[in-house]
């Protein structure tokens, strides 16, 4: 293993601290291309074991690409490609050995719009055990089902009609019913894509609180454009700005007394 | 340059006057419209009255009913019911007594007029009777039979007394003949028999549709069971697997040219590759089929392409998402929610290619074909050739029958697309 000290430069772009000492995503000199055009230019950041992190920065910046190079969905787009180093727990997911199945089940996704499966709300949580063959039996994947949807906080509410379609349920509850989905294959990471801007605030706070509870067993990357979401449910935050990381800190501090002008000019408003 | 600005009040005058200007050509254009789609449903309805006002009577026919004598001597020579013994007798002998014997005729002239009237389907009818229930031997029972052609345009009033007889089909020895069953009441006019039961035949009166349909019906069945995999198959394969290159953009320029190639051009085709290369029998169904599934593959895969890509990206991000793979993707929630209008496409393929003639007759289906086919591998004929056959014939029996057979292939059409319509509401429900 290379030591990851060294397996790195240009310091000098990001302000702050972008290392972790209990770190499960380590990304090292990522550029992201689509076509000729650099998405993100030479990001170096670690995701924390157990560690909610927010990536904020004014539209375009960035920070979305950056969130789908972890679970490698930019792969499906064509003319995307990816530089540097991404590794989980020590392994290089973008290794030529390695699956991009495997990978996505150990890192789960929340995308921006709730995207249920047009199917029931218990085959949409089962589905992941499923494919991926978790569960031994009938009752096994009943247990996972109802499980994950306890820890979704959507049990209580569906629990009587977990037949019935998905898409039928609320914004915030469909939203909640993919977190379920999400977290029913056991993942490592969570990944999650501004996944409260299509919702009401009621819901909003819901979501909010879960993944403020979810923050103790998983590692949650969470994309937001509300400085206030990431105050209220990260550790860490980190600041994109055209597709640099400008700024990395501990939450409190990079709201209170950011470091870097550009990361003051963003939360004090004057630009994005 | 007016750089006048417009005030309010100048503003609101000019619109007014402009309002009953734009109102009339609003007005305009609706009444546009309506006329277009008044005179579209006045085709369409002059179109199905012309077809139904001539394709009904085409579902009757003349019969003249018969005491037949079923002397199992004369009739069943060997006695053993056989098709060569039932051939031996003397059934339209029987018949032929039976009739002389009410129009009594005279003369050998006379009797071979005479003979004309009953169509010459008589003996296998009687063949057939016995076959189905020998405890008729022995008897006198009264049967129906077919009059010829002629008597039946005349009953119809298409060959008409009036006409000089040189230039009559029926002569006048005969229209007294048939005056006299006429008296006796033994000329009645019924649903035919032959129209759906019986196939291609020489004598108009006896000519059926039966065999063009399940031609038609097997043609289409090879047809779907090539066309729609492989159409789903390539349709799946460009949109979700195929990188976006020249390769694939010249493959989909193609397809779309394919699409608009007239069908002849299949039709020789497979002509030269089905029959000359591969050396398969002409007039057979699977060659029809064949060479239409290449026809309405364009269709299918394009209609299907349309289907995958109106699957919202959302879902294919939400399965790739939890890792699910390519195959799963595609399997587990692309091709289901395509599939209604996956459906659709190919259902539309499949009435276009029931009602194509032009590539069959290259490969031979239009052949005199008798008997009824059993597989893919007898030699058949499909609906709209038979049609464009009976056309052609001289008889006037045939107009009728062809009607009729228009009617019958546009029932099959309507409830195809019934089907299309009933299977896109039914899978639809699934959200």
């Amino acid at each position: 293993m290379v030591n990851i000290k060294d397996d790195f430069k240009d310091l000098d772009l990001t302000v702050g601290d972008v290392f972790s000492k209990d770190a499960r995503l380590k990304a090292r000199n990522v550029n992201v291309f689509y076509g000729i055009n650099k998405a993100i230019n030479n990001v170096t950041i670690d995701i924390g074991n157990k560690e909610v992190i927010s990536f904020i920065g004014p539209s375009g910046c960035g920070k979305s690409t950056f969130l789908r190079c972890f679970n490698r969905m930019n792969d499906t787009i064509d003319s995307c490609r990816i530089e540097g180093k991404i590794t989980l727990e020590d392994e290089n997911i973008y290794d030529d050995k390695i699956d991009v199945v495997p990978l996505r089940a150990r890192i789960g996704m929340v995308f921006q719009k709730p995207n249920p499966f047009p199917k029931s709300i218990y085959d949409n949580v089962a589905y992941g055990p499923r494919i991926h063959g978790l569960s031994e039996n009938k009752e096994h994947l009943d247990n996972i089902v109802e499980e994950s949807l306890k820890r979704a906080g959507l049990w209580e509410e569906v629990n009587d009609r977990l037949l019935s379609p998905g898409t039928g349920l609320s914004g915030g509850q469909q939203q909640r019913l993919c977190i379920a989905r999400a977290i029913a294959v056991s993942p490592e990471v969570i990944l999650m894509d501004e996944p409260c801007s299509a919702l009401d605030p009621i819901a909003t706070a819901k979501i909010e609180e879960l993944i403020h509870e979810l923050g103790n067993e998983y590692s949650i990357v969470i994309v937001t454009h509300s400085m206030q979401q990431a105050a209220r449910v990260s550790k860490r935050t980190a600041y994109f700005h055209l597709g640099k990381l400008i700024e990395v800190g501990k939450t409190k501090e990079i709201f209170t007394r950011p470091r870097h002008n550009q990361t003051e000019a963003y939360i004090s408003g004057k630009i994005g | 340059m007016n750089k006048k600005r417009i005030t309010p009040l100048e503003a609101t005058n000019s619109v007014k006057k402009s309002i009953v200007k734009r109102r009339s050509k609003d007005n305009r254009l609706k009444l546009y419209g309506r006329i277009a789609i008044g005179l579209a449903v006045c085709f369409l309805l002059f179109l199905f009255y012309s077809i139904f006002t001539k394709g009904f009577p085409g579902f009757f026919q003349y019969y003249v009913t018969l005491d037949i004598n079923f002397d199992r001597e004369r009739i069943d020579p060997k006695g053993d019911l056989s098709d060569n013994s039932l051939f031996d007798g003397e059934a339209s002998k029987i018949v032929n007594e039976s009739l002389f014997s009410i129009i009594e005729p005279k003369g050998r002239k006379a009797k071979k007029q005479a003979k004309k009237i009953v169509s010459s389907g008589k003996d296998v009818r009687i063949a057939k009777m016995v076959k189905n229930d020998p405890s008729l031997f022995g008897t006198i029972t009264k049967v129906k039979f077919a009059l010829d052609d002629d008597i039946d345009s005349f009953l119809r009033g298409y060959i008409k007394r009036e006409t000089p007889e040189s230039e009559r089909r029926v002569s006048d020895k005969v229209i007294g003949f048939v005056d006299k069953l006429n008296q006796d009441g033994r000329i009645t006019y019924e649903f035919s028999d032959y129209i759906l039961k019986g196939s291609a035949s020489g004598n108009p009166e006896m000519a059926g549709i039966k065999g063009a349909f399940i031609g038609s019906m097997l043609t289409l069945s090879v047809c779907l069971l090539i066309s729609f995999p492989l159409g789903v198959a390539t349709a799946v394969y460009l949109e979700e697997i195929a990188k976006k290159n020249r390769i694939t953009e010249f493959i989909e320029v193609n397809i779309n040219n394919l699409a608009a190639v007239p069908s002849v051009v299949f039709g020789i085709m497979g002509l030269a590759i089905f029959i000359s290369i591969f050396g398969m029998p002409r007039s057979i169904p699977l060659v029809g089929g064949m060479v239409l599934a290449l026809m309405t593959l364009p269709t299918i895969i394009i209609s299907s392409r349309a289907a995958i890509r109106a699957v919202p990206p959302s879902v294919r991000d939400a399965a790739y998402g939890i890792g699910a793979s390519k195959l799963q993707v595609i399997f587990h929630h692309v091709i289901p929610l395509a599939m209604p209008g996956m459906l659709t496409g190919t259902i539309i393929g499949m009435a276009q290619a029931l009602g194509e003639t032009a590539p069959l007759l290259m490969i031979g289906m239009v052949a005199f074909i008798v008997d009824i086919p059993n597989s893919v591998m007898d030699p058949g004929t499909v609906l709209p050739v038979q049609i464009f056959m009976w056309a052609d014939f001289a008889e006037r029996m045939f107009i009728q029958k062809t009607s009729a057979a228009i009617i019958v292939l546009l029932g099959f059409l309507i409830s195809m697309n019934a089907l299309a319509v009933y299977l896109r509401k039914k899978l639809e429900r699934r959200w």
